[in-house]
């Protein structure tokens, strides 16, 4: 049981999730800005490594990805500034990135590092069911790295259903077929959709993610879910002077 | 798997049949349905070929009688139908192949199978009907789950163009077989052989027929597949669903065939360019992509793309380009049909191929620019791929290259094939033979050089010549020689061979062509690579700039800049007198016609 199954068992609802960029807005921040989400009362995080072509990712986060590779953010500079997580960070923690970077680390490699140094899972949007299960699964099992999949108000129920199966922390769900930083719209074929998963009863947590960026979408997407990722929203504070002294109110403005 | 045609009874269907190689045919010796054989004589099984297993089908038959009529029509298999006991098999086993067939439905007993163990070679399963077969109608067909024996089955009853992709899905490790009948029919017994061939094609795809065409998860060895975020799953698979289906559909090819007979002004001439054959001493052909309407091989693939989208009910039409002979075909097929085109395209290449983007302006396309990134190619495909996952229900994505997820690279390189299809033909009415020494072709992506490849990639004794941008020289820091800067990785959905740094991220390529300046190739091209089957090589802006000058001035054609890559190939190969080589002149020089300018100082 990793860190994410403990604090699943241990909360059901209105778990709070924040995404961050690592090397934005400057190199060996990552561990610094873990350690205050977590005071302030974030209950897992997401730190993203960057990629030169986010095809996923809005203006926000594509800028964000921009600004570490030109400050030099590598995944072996990540995993150098990692080193101190657990010595300062309890709370679970995601690697998020595409695949490419990952393939040329060697992906092995990748999960062995990633576990040693206290990552509890992965977000890899670009590594689908099928590549995941048929070519590569291995790497992450062996060395306990849960993969998190992604569900889209798309995603055909039959699928859902495989995901779950091999899901063993949570499931991401989409608030809508979008690329990050947009608005949750709330709308009644997405209400549906979230109400469909609702009644599919699935073993693994739901947690939703892209468009949640206040209390208010906060709060609805946790009537629906265990509970919700603030990314861009969070992404845009990073950009602000004295971004460090800001998170504890930007926390409970979203809570 | 394997494929069993049943149920066929007259002499020249049984004949086109035959000629697309199924493992099976089926002969229904059973007097009680409209498929009897009844007097067709032996003669027209004679002339099946002896690696088709020609079989009887029988309901309570007599063993005399079914001995006596194996040995009339030379049956190697047959397919027991009736209420025939383990007993009654055991007496043809090892004397002929033999089926036992079984009616299915939800309450069906499979332990009852378990006498026949060691009797009969294999099952049929087949819909339960009071009558013997022929219900066209499917059962449940995951109650298969229940078959737990080790003798392998064929799938019959009701298995028809509409679900066959379904048949694909079935996962059953003792699944041997399909069988075809009456759902491709036009009456019964008389087989509608367009339908059949859709369905070989659709079933010979899993099993990896072509030796260098894709497997069904979309794999050319190690590169391909489909690395896309779930938000472009639902497209993509909704693609690879239906690709094949509407592209072999007979309707579907009159009208490609149609509009690139009319529209596109095919077939393309293959040119016998003589003062280029005397100086390099061998029978040089040009395939004249140049000559195609909007100036390049690209609308090949834009209108393939164009009639698909219509049929899968798609409104809107995103495209990315690069140098803008993409966006052009695109914006032209959308006008062509009536339907809304976006076309995305990077600041910097909207700057520097600014006629391009007045031309698809004209066309009555919308152009948005790349404002991200290097603000160039990929980052138009990222845009692309962006506003894809945004209107995932009404709009189509044309990519126009045998790049990105599983099924484009396949798909495109079909819409493609076209030209390697004529030159074959055209070989032959300049040669008498259709197989020439050497294919030559440039590679961005690589959709013209597959193509060009693509009906000689099982003529293993054809040399194969991609030929990459090198820039200004392969270690200059400014090229875009993919296969000898790059290395595998995962690219715009597929995994290729790409330009990137040693942390994965992607490196801009540098190349004068605008058409070659891509980061990645296929992954066709990058298995062709691996493998050997082709040779990859690369060319320098100056050697391109040259070939085209003197292409321009001894034949009288002014090649675009990525043909010139091609030409300039020449100069680095030595020929017999004898040999022929066919070189793709994927597009006309006019869009190039400033940089040329600006290079010779004309």
């Amino acid at each position: 049981m990793n860190r994410l199954n403990q604090l699943f068992a241990a909360k059901k609802n209105n778990l709070l999730s924040i995404y961050y960029t690592a090397g934005y807005p400057a190199l060996n921040t990552t561990v610094d800005i873990a350690e205050a989400l977590e005071k302030a009362g974030a209950d897992f995080l997401e730190v993203g490594f960057p990629y030169s072509d986010p095809v996923a990712d809005g203006p926000t986060i594509q800028h964000s990805s921009e600004q570490a590779l030109i400050n030099g953010m590598t995944l072996d500079h990540l995993f150098g500034e990692l080193t101190e997580l657990r010595k300062r960070v309890t709370i679970p923690i995601l690697l998020m990135g595409y695949f490419n970077p990952i393939v040329q680390y060697g992906i092995e490699r990748f999960c062995k590092k990633a576990a040693e140094l206290g990552v509890d899972g992965v977000i890899v949007p670009d590594l689908p069911m099928y590549e995941y299960e048929a070519l590569y699964s291995a790497h992450f099992i062996n060395n306990n790295l849960s993969n998190i999949f992604l569900v889209t108000p798309q995603t055909s129920p039959d699928r859902i259903r495989k995901i779950d199966e091999l899901s063993n922390s949570f499931i991401y769900l989409l608030s809508s077929s979008s690329i990050t930083g947009g608005s949750l719209q709330l709308t009644n074929s997405i209400e549906d959709y979230y109400k469909r998963i609702k009644a599919m009863d699935l073993k693994n947590p739901t947690i939703i993610g892209f468009g949640i960026s206040d209390n208010a979408t906060f709060k609805k997407a946790c009537e629906y879910a265990n509970g919700a990722i603030v990314g861009s929203k969070f992404v845009k504070l990073l950009a602000e002077q004295d971004y460090m002294s800001k998170i504890p109110a930007f926390i409970q403005s979203i809570r | 798997m394997k494929i069993k045609v049943c149920g066929l009874k007259y002499p020249e269907n049984i004949q086109a049949v035959a000629a697309l190689k199924p493992n099976y045919m089926g002969f229904i010796c059973y007097d009680r349905t409209p498929r009897y054989i009844d007097t067709l004589s032996a003669d027209v099984l004679a002339t099946i070929p002896a690696s088709i297993h020609k079989t009887g089908v029988f309901v309570n038959e007599t063993a005399e009688i079914i001995t006596q009529l194996i040995d009339q029509y030379g049956f190697d298999t047959i397919q027991l139908h009736g209420h025939e006991s383990p007993e009654f098999c055991h007496a043809f086993n090892g004397k002929v192949t033999v089926i036992k067939a079984f009616g299915v439905d939800n309450d069906f007993d499979f332990s009852k199978l378990d006498a026949y163990a060691g009797e009969v070679d294999y099952f049929l399963f087949d819909t339960k009907t009071s009558i013997y077969g022929g219900s066209g109608k499917a059962f449940n067909w995951s109650i298969l789950d229940k078959y737990t024996l080790n003798i392998p089955f064929f799938l019959s009853g009701g298995i028809s163009p509409d679900n066959i992709e379904e048949v694909k899905n079935i996962t059953h490790p003792q699944f041997y077989a399909v069988d075809l009948n009456s759902r491709f029919e036009d009456e019964p017994g008389l087989k509608n052989i367009p339908k059949l061939e859709n369905a070989f094609d659709i079933i010979k795809n899993r099993t990896l027929q072509m030796k260098y065409g894709v497997n069904e998860h979309g794999y050319y060895g190690d590169f391909g597949g489909a690395y896309i975020p779930e938000m472009l799953y639902p497209n993509v698979e909704e693609l690879r669903q239906q690709y094949l289906n509407i592209i072999n559909d007979p309707d579907f090819k009159a009208e490609f065939n149609d509009l690139l007979k009319n529209y596109v002004g095919r077939p393309s001439p293959l040119y016998h360019a003589k003062r280029y054959s005397e100086k390099y001493g061998a029978n040089i052909f040009f395939k004249r992509e140049d000559l195609n309407h909007t100036g390049s091989h690209k609308i090949n693939n834009a209108i393939g793309q164009i009639l698909l989208a219509k049929r899968l009910g798609k409104k809107r039409i995103i495209a990315e380009t690069g140098a803008g002979q993409h966006g052009v075909a695109t914006a032209t097929v959308c006008a062509l049909m009536g339907i809304e085109c976006v076309v995305y395209m990077g600041e910097i290449d909207m700057a520097r191929q600014a006629p391009n983007v007045s031309r698809m302006k004209m066309l009555g396309a919308t152009v948005r620019p790349a404002s991200s990134g290097s603000k160039t190619l990929k980052d138009a495909t990222n845009e692309a791929l962006r506003d894809w996952i945004a209107n995932p229900v009404d709009t189509h994505y044309i990519i126009g290259s045998v790049v990105g997820p599983y099924p484009y690279p396949d798909m495109v390189a079909r819409f493609q094939s076209i030209i390697s299809e004529e030159t074959k033909k055209q070989l032959i009415e300049h040669t008498g033979k259709e197989l020439p020494e050497y294919v030559l072709a440039c590679v961005g992506g690589g959709s013209n050089a597959m193509g060009m490849f693509y009906h000689f990639l099982d003529n293993e004794q054809v040399k194969l010549v991609a030929v990459e941008a090198a820039g200004k020289g392969v270690d200059s820091g400014h090229s875009a020689a993919t296969t000898f800067l790059g290395n595998e990785g995962v690219l715009h959905g597929s995994r290729t061979i790409l330009m990137q740094t040693p942390d994965g991220q992607v490196v801009e390529p540098y190349s004068i062509s605008a058409g070659l300046d891509y980061p990645g190739i296929g992954p066709q091209h990058a298995h062709l690579y691996k493998i050997n089957r082709a040779e990859y090589v690369s060319v320098t802006d100056d050697e391109a700039m040259k070939a085209g000058l003197l292409c321009s001035q001894m034949e009288g054609i002014i090649p675009a800049i990525e043909s010139s890559h091609a030409l300039a190939q020449l100069e680095k190969m030595k020929f017999n007198s004898t040999d022929n080589v066919v070189i793709c002149l994927s597009g006309r020089g006019d869009k190039d016609l400033d940089t040329f300018i600006k290079y010779f100082g004309y």
